[in-house]
């Protein structure tokens, strides 16, 4: 965009990008070096060491890989459906479901509270599940539908020539054709179910090993009276694996993630 | 009843007409029976059946006595607990709340987004470890990173640390942070005589969230405006430059214009995410000081597990935030109908 034509406007420029992301670096810087202080990398030790540390990664892996699982599939069957099958007055699901395409979770909050203390399923993986694949799928549907409708009828009705029924042109023709979208719906849903903080601390609880990696830092507010230092390095336990992914994987997460904010 | 198109039985595809284009609108007449309505319903019964038995839900309570809770007897009401919402002036608050921090956040997203996709589409060294750097925010949740920023906006945290570096800020004996002279003549000419550099105050306390937030999400805005960025004609800038156009001008003049689509995007992306805004202000600040920076979320988060639950009043809330909710919904669907056109499914070619 800018013309940088002498290698004195590159270091110029790329001076002033540096200046201009030191705000960014100052969270990251202090998250790492209030994790250090005081006894140093011993309190790390002290939060990996805490009753039930792996519990709070546990609880989020299954919660995320259920939500990624279930969503996809869903997701995947209503785009075919929505797409390329007869349905009667299929437009009319359709914006029945898009109707909860900006459905606040806090809104939910109240009948689910209630609902799932009723039910018995308070506390359960399925409290936190069912929501949040809920909320999830009127948006992947949404994208994922309009990428399917992209893909040329042709395909479909040559395999329903050579015999396939629809179960076989949802495995062989829709599932590895949407693949890129795939990518786009796991890291998507992947970030807002390992993210998730309010539903469950809500509906999972604030008992001992029901707690998910969000609740990791702030667990020890309580627990050791609002000791900084153990609280920004199970922030820094807690982010790794995030940044991690993301670095490993970077062009997916930011095409998944840019995916999911335009439609 | 008669089913005019012969669709053999086990498959609901339409039968092809030989020349077909676009997606599933209905051809042909309806088949009595729908075979692919198996493919939608798991689906639709989740998030629909989940959503809207949620939302009936919360209407019943919203009309029950404001300070309804569980077990208790559930009378109707009426819309008593909606006026309790229309008179109470923290509901007000946190929608001005709301509205200032979607504006703020809004508007520093598109201008930083705009620069930081312009300079790393320069040459510039390192590129990948800054776009790394500006988007790693995104990625990490709210509420892990909640402490830090605490700890960044503490009295003694590194933001004060900087301002007193830079000569703005003197510490007193006793570890009190005042303004050093220039700045705080300044702030009382400007009428922001109340700014001190205690950060989580009822003054200061909502900036720190917008700030916050914006820190968590230019990285998105950067990603958007960078993937347009690419999809500008080199030649429209290429004659730009031709015609004598610098850096700025350009910026200003061709590559602005080009990123209507992606702005639009950006609003509305903000004003979900400033209806949704819970994490935040719940970890950073509890919605205070003095619900100095009470937003929806936290106020009826507040409303069911505060020091005495509401879960009438709750509903109501919820109801209204709903109805917010919906109008965005509702933007979203008619302008990316308007967008769509020339931009088809954009960032969603993946």
């Amino acid at each position: 965009m800018f013309e940088t034509r002498t290698r004195l406007a590159r270091v110029g420029l790329t001076a002033l990008l540096a200046v201009m992301v030191i705000p960014f670096a100052v969270p990251l810087f202090t998250m790492v070096q209030g994790s250090l202080q005081g006894r140093g990398w011993a309190n790390y030790r002290t939060v990996i060491e805490l009753e039930g540390f792996w519990l709070y990664f546990r609880n989020s892996i299954v919660i995320s890989l259920a939500t990624i699982t279930i969503v996809y599939f869903l997701t995947m069957a209503a785009s075919f459906g929505f797409s390329k099958l007869r349905i009667r007055s299929k437009e009319l699901y359709f914006w029945l479901m898009m109707g909860a395409l900006t459905m606040p979770e806090v809104v939910l909050l109240t009948p689910l509270v209630i609902t799932a203390s009723k039910t018995g399923m308070a506390g359960t993986f399925w409290a936190v599940i069912i929501p949040l694949v809920a909320l999830q799928i009127p948006f992947t549907t949404l994208l994922t539908r309009s990428y399917v409708d992209g893909i040329p009828d042709a395909l479909f009705e040559a395999a329903r020539i050579d015999g396939a029924g629809s179960w076989r042109q949802f495995w062989y023709v829709l599932v590895p054709l949407a693949k890129p979208m795939a990518v786009a719906i796991v890291v998507l849903v992947l970030i807002n179910s390992w993210n998730s903080y309010l539903l469950p601390l809500v509906l999972l609880g604030q008992a001992h090993g029901h707690m998910v990696v969000t609740q990791l830092p702030n667990s020890f507010k309580t627990q050791y009276t609002d000791d900084q230092t153990k609280i920004l390095a199970g922030a820094v336990l807690a982010a790794l694996p995030e940044i991690i992914a993301y670095i490993s994987l970077q062009r997916h997460f930011e095409r998944g993630m840019a995916a999911g904010a335009i439609k | 009843m008669a089913a005019s198109v012969t669709a053999s039985p086990n498959s609901p595809l339409v039968r092809p007409a030989p020349v077909k284009s676009g997606g599933g609108a209905s051809r042909g007449r309806h088949h009595p029976t729908s075979p692919g309505l198996g493919w939608i319903l798991p689906g639709f019964v989740v998030a629909v059946g989940l959503i809207y038995f949620c939302i009936g839900y919360l209407g019943y309570i919203s009309l029950l006595p404001w300070d309804w809770r569980p077990r208790r007897p559930a009378t109707i009401e009426g819309l008593d607990s909606y006026v309790r919402a229309f008179d109470s002036p923290l509901f007000w608050t946190s929608l001005k709340h709301t509205l200032v921090f979607f504006i703020a956040a809004f508007v520093v997203q598109c201008i930083m987004g705009i620069i930081f996709a312009a300079i790393l589409h320069s040459k510039v060294y390192a590129g990948t470890l800054f776009k790394v750097l500006i988007f790693v925010p995104v990625v990490i949740a709210p509420a892990i990173m909640s402490p830090v920023h605490r700890r960044v906006f503490a009295v003694d945290g590194p933001i004060n640390w900087i301002l007193q570096h830079l000569g703005m800020i003197q510490v007193s004996g006793t570890g009190n942070r005042d303004w050093t002279g220039w700045i705080s003549w300044l702030l009382t000419h400007i009428g922001m005589g109340n700014v001190t550099p205690n950060w989580i105050q009822p003054s200061t306390s909502l900036w720190v969230i917008i700030a916050v937030q914006i820190w968590s999400s230019i990285g998105m805005a950067f990603i958007l405006f960078y993937a347009a960025m690419g999809q500008i004609d080199p030649e429209v800038l290429e004659a730009a430059r031709i015609d004598g156009a610098g850096g700025i001008r350009m910026l200003v003049s061709v590559v602005v214009p080009h990123m209507k689509p992606t702005i639009v995007a950006l609003a509305i992306l903000n004003a979900i995410t400033a209806l949704k805004l819970f994490d935040f202000p719940y970890l950073v600040t509890a919605g205070g000081p003095a619900h100095s920076s009470e937003f929806l979320g936290t106020y009826i988060y507040a409303q069911l597990f505060g020091v005495s639950s509401h879960y009438g009043y709750a509903a109501t809330l919820s109801i209204l935030l709903l109805i917010l909710a919906l109008g965005v919904s509702i933007m979203m669907s008619v302008s990316t109908r308007e967008v769509k056109p020339g931009h088809k499914a954009k960032g969603v070619r993946v």
